[in-house]
């Protein structure tokens, strides 16, 4: 009975993905068949990404590979750790259950509006992945609390406690929220899931103030469903596709036959092309799901040491944030009321200088620990060229899609997702459609979940903060006590490492930057200047533990503990730091362009 | 022992579905108001000097902690946090009050009116009729907020309807219905988010943005559209609502206060958005931008069948028949004042 659930879970997932594989091109081809698209096709694929995400969290749960910090390994083997993840678990299972009960919430409201995404398909419909989801979970955090009655026992204490809070409010409403917050970090530092940390912690502060926990679930559904999310889980499953075939082994040839006569070239080669597609898929940390699993092998068989290659490939997907034309700069130029282009010049050089700094450091490890070398033929390199040619039209096949006006960011990542599909199963044949393909989705819709439900409860953390007027206060506690420009910006640089670490970019973007952009003018510094930093500095948050989505992302991606990322994440980090400071202090780096161009 | 487990499980699924909770009261009522406009705009200006005003003039019994840009969210999320009274108020654009009732959707019919003066009559006249169908969704209306008249920005002139017609036209993600009626009347309609209209300019996805003078200098996007269509396809139409469960925890002589206070702010938007508007046009053609005036009876023709089409379709029959009398009404009075499509 169990196993056929789990298959039909697992189906019903894969087939979803590949719906939103499926839509988008078809909107494609009607739209230009009749000029008009398929009615709603726009939302149903926004909202399949919510089901893919919550369906593939509950499959996470179910395999017991929801995402913590790897701290539980601290705790001494044997009955202390089985009490302490048991504990971690209810603790978990607690606040999913309030979280599913604030999905509920959510759903009944909707349905009262009757509401509708398209063609007559109401809303609450589409919103029902959410209770579904964190009631499985709940569930299944609580049956995985251990294997003795006991754990199972501790962890069905949790739902239950869970409940008492829904039910009994007043147990929390007006009363000081930090015990259940130190309940929950105690709960963190055993093991328990991020999601619940991040989640629980928003409900928790939520219903302290009195304010129903759906609020949280409504910046999930919000997030979930945003219209340019999509591209995500698509490039992702192109990733993955390519990652399962042949395909690093082709492009590890065309490094070797161009670039490995270069010290360190393969890793400087991984950089650049990082850098390059995060700046077209518009940020974050889509790099790494998408080419990591083809390069990680790459570098690894080039004889590059292990840590060295997590650390690299962790930071690059941050590399190229500050190079046009990626979305947080025209987010930022918008909010900030500067022109646009004027953003993009001041970003080149500190762009460059970060990934020129980041590719440095693969030099010295290449000569430090004597990767193989191989001279330059002409002959190879042709040969190697020829051999990974459909590999290397990907780039282009994605550019072309996005700037002939035939597709837009979400339609040209479903066309790289078929592109990905066609190569490896019918041109080099490496993927068995049979065999291989079933697996392939549920192991991505598993990755692209576990990743969701923890961005979609940080999303409503965020909403806490932000109605708290938390930034804010911030601002003015800098104002009240910095005088010196040297100052102010070095508290701006730790103020915006703190802003990245918990908030989502746009967020952060749309939240924060009306705040600083005055106290910039106060201080003197130059509009786009300020810019650049603030994005620099959120490039360096996404790398920090907890809500670095980049430590999470190459977490899953090459499936190390969180701790064990941070660890080979920390000296790249620290050369960014460098990288950011420089940014900071050095204006000219950002101006220089500027006035040259004017 | 694993029957027992189970029906723990089953017990605590139940549970899930069933609990509710309960709400408690307070003597300050603590009005937490959010909006899409814009940090530092005129909008979101009127919105602070309503705030400092009311927590004045009711002696703190009122606050209202204004959240503008979009921090909490786009206006259907707003809607939803009001919903479940996470929020209080909000200062809607037409998108968020269509979908709390279609009758909204008025202010959207293309062409229908002539003037800012002509469109505060027939506010005026519509007030009524719409502030009861808000409250029977639950909000109460609060004032009225001008946000200015849309135009329509292209990359290439445009100078007759069809030329209109075959230009990829920007709509916005999320109204089908809307994308719906472009198609039936011949126009090339792209749904696309706010967001990716720069990029789709850029590309060509789409080559036509209907929007506001002062939204295209401030997102940028008249940069992309040097060819302003003087059109005056529809004006921008918002208002501030509260939520009746707030509002009647607010003191009677209090509630008299706030709108006092909220209808001074919707006086000077109605005399400074225009005022603004005309500068952001001055200010855009300054850096390049052309404006060309749409007029003459092959537009007039036209756009009196284009308007006819949304009756039904996209507003309810009896709103639109109600805010066509008001408006022929303020017409016969005013026989000087319709000369041709206009932005003024």
């Amino acid at each position: 009975m169990i196993p056929i659930l789990s298959a039909l879970e697992d189906g019903i997932a894969a087939l979803a993905l590949a719906a939103m594989v499926v839509l988008p091109l078809a909107e494609i081809v009607v739209r230009r068949i009749f000029g008009v698209g398929i009615p709603g096709s726009g939302p149903f694929v926004q909202h399949l990404t919510l089901w893919i995400g919550f369906l593939g969290a509950a499959i996470a749960a179910r395999d017991g590979k929801l995402l913590s910090l790897a701290t539980g390994t601290f705790v001494p083997e044997g009955r202390p750790r089985q009490i302490a993840s048991a504990f971690a678990s209810a603790v978990a299972a607690c606040m999913s259950t309030i979280l599913a009960w604030g999905a509920v919430q959510l759903v009944r409201s909707e349905r009262e509006v009757g509401s509708i995404i398209a063609a007559g398909v109401p809303t609450w419909v589409g919103q029902l992945a959410l209770p579904i989801g964190f009631t499985l979970i709940a569930l299944r955090l609580a049956w995985r609390a251990g294997t003795s009655w006991f754990a199972r026992a501790l962890g069905a204490a949790g739902i239950l406690v869970g409940i008492a809070l829904i039910r009994y409010p007043g147990l929390l409403e007006n009363r000081p929220a930090w015990p259940g917050l130190v309940v929950v970090l105690v709960a963190a530092a055993v093991g328990a899931p991020i999601f619940a940390i991040l989640g629980g912690a928003g409900v928790l502060l939520f219903m302290s103030d009195g304010v129903t926990p759906a609020t949280v679930l409504i910046e999930t559904y919000s997030l979930s469903v945003s219209p340019t999310l999509p591209a995500i889980p698509l490039f992702t499953l192109a990733g993955f596709i390519l990652a399962e075939g042949h395909a690093s082994t082709r492009l590890l040839r065309v490094f070797r036959a161009w670039f490995g006569w270069i010290p360190g070239g393969t890793a400087v080669v991984c950089a650049i092309l990082c850098t390059f597609f995060t700046a077209f898929t518009g940020g974050s940390g889509v790099t790494i799901l998408a080419v990591g699993g083809v390069l990680f092998p790459a570098l690894l068989k080039e004889g590059y040491r292990d840590r060295f290659s997590l650390g690299l490939l962790t930071t690059s997907g941050s590399l190229g944030l500050l190079l046009p034309p990626s979305l947080p700069l025209i987010l930022y130029a918008v909010v900030a009321q500067i022109p646009i282009e004027d953003l993009f010049i001041g970003g080149i050089l500190p762009g460059i200088l970060l990934t020129a700094m980041i590719a440095a450091w693969g030099v010295r490890e290449g000569m430090r620990f004597a990767t193989t070398r191989h001279p330059f033929r002409t002959r190879e390199a042709v040969a190697s060229l020829w051999a990974a040619k459909w590999e290397l039209a990907m780039p282009l096949v994605v550019v072309f899609a996005m700037f002939s006006g035939l597709a837009t960011a979400v339609e040209a990542a479903a066309v790289t997702a078929l592109y990905a599909l066609l190569i490896q199963t019918v041109i080099h044949r490496d993927l068995s459609l049979r065999r291989d393909l079933v697996r392939v989705f549920v192991e991505c819709v598993l990755v692209i979940g576990g990743v969701l439900v923890i961005l979609g409860v940080a999303v409503g953390l965020t909403n806490y903060l932000v109605g708290v007027q938390l930034p804010a206060k911030l601002v003015n506690w800098v104002q009240a006590h910095i005088e010196s420009r040297l100052a102010f910006l070095l508290a701006l640089n730790v103020f915006l490492l703190v802003v990245g670490w918990l908030m989502e970019i746009f967020a952060a973007i749309v939240v924060v930057v009306p705040l600083i952009v005055p106290l910039g003018a106060a201080f003197g510094i130059h509009p786009v200047h300020l810019g650049i930093i603030f994005v620099a500095n959120l490039e360096l948050g996404f790398l920090t533990p907890l809500v670095g989505i980049n430590i999470f992302l190459a977490s899953y991606r090459f499936k190390r503990p969180v701790l064990e990322v941070c660890r080979a994440a920390l000296p790249f980090m620290a050369i960014l730091a460098i990288g950011v400071l420089v940014i900071t202090y050095v204006p000219w780096l950002t101006t220089g362009l500027l006035t040259m161009f004017r | 022992m694993r029957h027992v487990s189970r029906s723990i499980l089953a017990l605590a699924v139940a549970a899930l579905v069933v609990v509710s909770a309960d709400v408690p009261s307070a003597q300050t009522v603590n009005i937490k108001l959010a909006s899409v406009v814009p940090e530092g705009s005129i909008w979101s200006n009127s919105l602070r000097q309503m705030s400092t005003e009311v927590s004045k003039e009711t002696g703190g019994r009122v606050t209202l902690t204004v959240f503008a840009g979009g921090s909490q969210g786009d206006e259907s999320t707003v809607l939803r946090k009001m919903r479940l009274d996470a929020l209080q108020a909000a200062a809607l654009t037409g998108v968020g009050l269509g979908t709390i009732d279609g009758a909204f959707n008025v202010f959207d019919v293309p062409f229908f009116f002539d003037s800012y003066d002509e469109l505060n009559a027939v506010t005026a006249a519509l007030t009524p009729t719409l502030a009861k169908r808000l409250d029977a969704k639950g909000f109460v209306l609060v004032n009225w907020g001008n946000g200015g008249w849309t135009q329509i920005f292209t990359k290439k002139p445009v100078n007759t309807v069809n030329e209109l017609k075959k230009a990829k036209l920007w709509t916005s993600a999320g109204n089908d219905r809307m994308v719906q009626w472009f198609k039936s009347n011949g126009f090339e309609p792209r749904a696309m988010a706010m967001t990716d209209i720069m990029t789709g300019l850029t590309t060509g996805m789409v080559e036509a943005v209907p929007t506001t003078p002062i939204a295209a200098l401030g997102y940028q996007w008249y940069k992309q559209t040097p060819n302003m269509l003087d059109i005056g396809l529809a004006p921008v139409v918002g208002a501030t609502i509260v939520t009746k469960k707030a509002w009647n925890a607010i003191a009677a002589e209090d509630r008299q206060k706030i709108l006092a206070s909220a209808a001074a702010v919707q006086k000077q938007l109605e005399d400074n958005v225009p005022r603004t508007e005309a500068t952001a046009i001055a200010e855009m053609q300054r850096r390049g931008l052309v404006v060309t005036k749409a007029s003459g009876p092959e537009w007039r023709k036209e756009v009196d069948g284009l308007a006819a089409t949304m009756r039904g379709e996209m507003v309810p029959k009896d709103m639109f028949d109600l805010a066509l009398k008001a408006r022929d009404a303020y017409r016969k009075q005013h026989p000087a004042a319709q000369a041709a499509p206009a932005a003024k």
